[in-house]
């Protein structure tokens, strides 16, 4: 197994559960060598109070992945991150606004977005306005597998987490369309699970496509 | 994975479902798969049983337990409208689905059930009108001689530990594991609100993947002997299928 990955992981506490804040302890039990971060502070309080105790978190392990809040008339923040986001319907802006395009362009960064905080169509019409624009889907989920699918057929810089691709064989099936190489080990934990997505990664099919969603894949777009 | 550990799954499925794409819906697949996770027997009930037409979907299901022996168990669906005729033999018990079928575990319309005696799997809820787990525990008294287990164990993250206070009072009435909500952690939560011997592992494939719900508690913070009895051991007790061959 090459190093490991975790490109959808929280820092910090929830309002709704009693859960680990640091999440260095379980990637140790699970074998996860680092993990892209965003503080939970940015989700479910003040979105710049989250990255600033991101920052302040982020070390070798844990790369920070922090929170952008685009806004009109503002400049967008100079920070040293190799992947931002996004989440529109959270934070109530528009995906495809003036201001969202603006700072991206500007930014020239990789973005990551729930499909929750969205839509396909919204994403493809980012992609359409933006298109060197790197896109992470984050928790795709397993029922909209037709509707990814014509998104990642459209959009060549779309990648997408694999953490909640949890219908049987639907790994497979991404890899098959699209290659391996679009695909990326994340988990969305500890709200979502990770040893579910842990154990599949260990099991997938073909070898080398679990080399390549490992880290590989994200190696390659970030 | 699990070196000396039986491995029975309780909760699984063969066929298509409407609202989405699942790639591998057969049997073949499924014991691929179960053959290269150490998996010893899926209890199944066709999607087709769970819809619209239970007698066909679980004619499906007997003809792959057919196919390949031993590596299924039949949970044959009732549908209370339908009211299909149900077998006391040669099968794993009884699946039920209310929320599909829009008819409260409660309702005296499953009464045949009740009256077989078999072990029921039925999808569980929480805040569900048709199969919230404070049914499953009204049921689990009603008729405690009856093993009924609750699957997913509520479904909802906010309902589990009030699933585990429900299901306390009532030695016949099992939390079943899978569900795309589930957690790891969460099944450890269950074992230590409940007790190792009332956690039962399922899956959902293939309606969701085998390797997502068997890794669960393969990798869930478990000791030993408790991840034993969930992944396999409860479920033997409750079907009483006696020393794996």
């Amino acid at each position: 197994m090459p190093k490991l990955i975790d490109a959808h992981r929280l820092a910090g506490p929830v309002p709704f559960d009693d859960l680990p804040e640091d999440p260095r302890p379980d990637m140790d039990r699970l074998g996860i060598d680092q993990a892209l971060v965003t503080h939970t502070l940015s989700l479910y309080s003040d979105a710049q109070a989250g990255n600033e105790a991101l920052f302040r978190l982020a070390g070798p392990r844990l790369i920070p992945v922090p929170v952008l809040v685009p806004a009109a008339l503002e400049d967008p923040p100079a920070w040293d991150a190799r992947m931002v986001r996004l989440c529109p319907r959270r934070h109530r802006f528009d995906l495809t606004g003036p201001a969202t395009l603006r700072w991206l362009a500007e930014l020239d960064v990789t973005v990551a977005v729930e499909l929750g905080e969205t839509t396909t169509a919204q994403l493809l019409a980012l992609t359409a306005r933006l298109p060197g624009q790197r896109v992470l889907l984050l928790n795709p989920g397993y029922r909209h597998l037709r509707a990814v699918a014509e998104l990642m057929a459209e959009a060549p810089n779309v990648w997408l987490e694999i953490g909640t691709v949890n219908t049987q064989r639907g790994v497979e099936w991404l890899a098959g369309r699209f290659g391996a190489h679009r695909l990326v080990f994340g988990t969305g934990a500890p709200i979502l699970d990770d040893c579910g997505p842990r154990f599949l990664l260990e099991c997938l099919d073909r070898p080398a496509d679990r080399d390549l969603i490992a880290s590989g894949s994200l190696e390659a777009l970030l | 994975m699990t070196p000396g550990v039986r491995i029975l799954d309780a909760h699984g499925h063969l066929g298509t479902w409407p609202d989405f794409l699942i790639p591998d819906p057969t049997a073949e697949g499924m014991v691929e798969l179960m053959d290269r996770l150490g998996v010893q027997a899926v209890g199944i009930s066709h999607l087709l049983a769970v819809g619209p037409d239970a007698r066909t979907g679980n004619r499906l299901a007997f003809e792959a337990a057919a196919r390949h022996p031993g590596r299924f168990g039949v949970w044959q669906v009732y549908n209370p409208h339908h009211r299909n005729r149900l077998i006391a033999g040669g099968v794993w018990g009884v699946k039920l689905h209310p929320d599909v079928h829009e008819c409260p575990l409660d309702d005296p319309r499953y009464e045949p059930v009740w009256e077989l005696g078999l072990p029921v799997l039925a999808h569980g809820q929480t805040d569900s009108p048709w199969s919230d787990p404070a049914l499953f525990a009204a049921v689990a008294a009603r008729h405690p001689h009856v093993p009924l287990l609750m699957g997913h164990a509520g479904l909802w993250p906010h309902g589990f530990a009030r699933a585990a206070r429900l299901a306390a009072g009532h030695p016949n009435l099992f939390l079943e594991t899978c569900g795309s909500q589930m957690t790891g952690r969460w099944i450890a939560r269950l074992v230590e609100l409940l007790g190792a011997d009332r956690v039962v592992f399922g899956s959902d494939a293939c309606f969701l993947d085998l390797r997502v719900g068997l890794g669960r508690v393969v990798l869930a913070p478990l000791a030993e002997a408790d991840r034993a009895l969930v992944l396999g051991g409860n479920l033997a007790r409750i079907l009483r299928l006696g020393d794996p061959a």
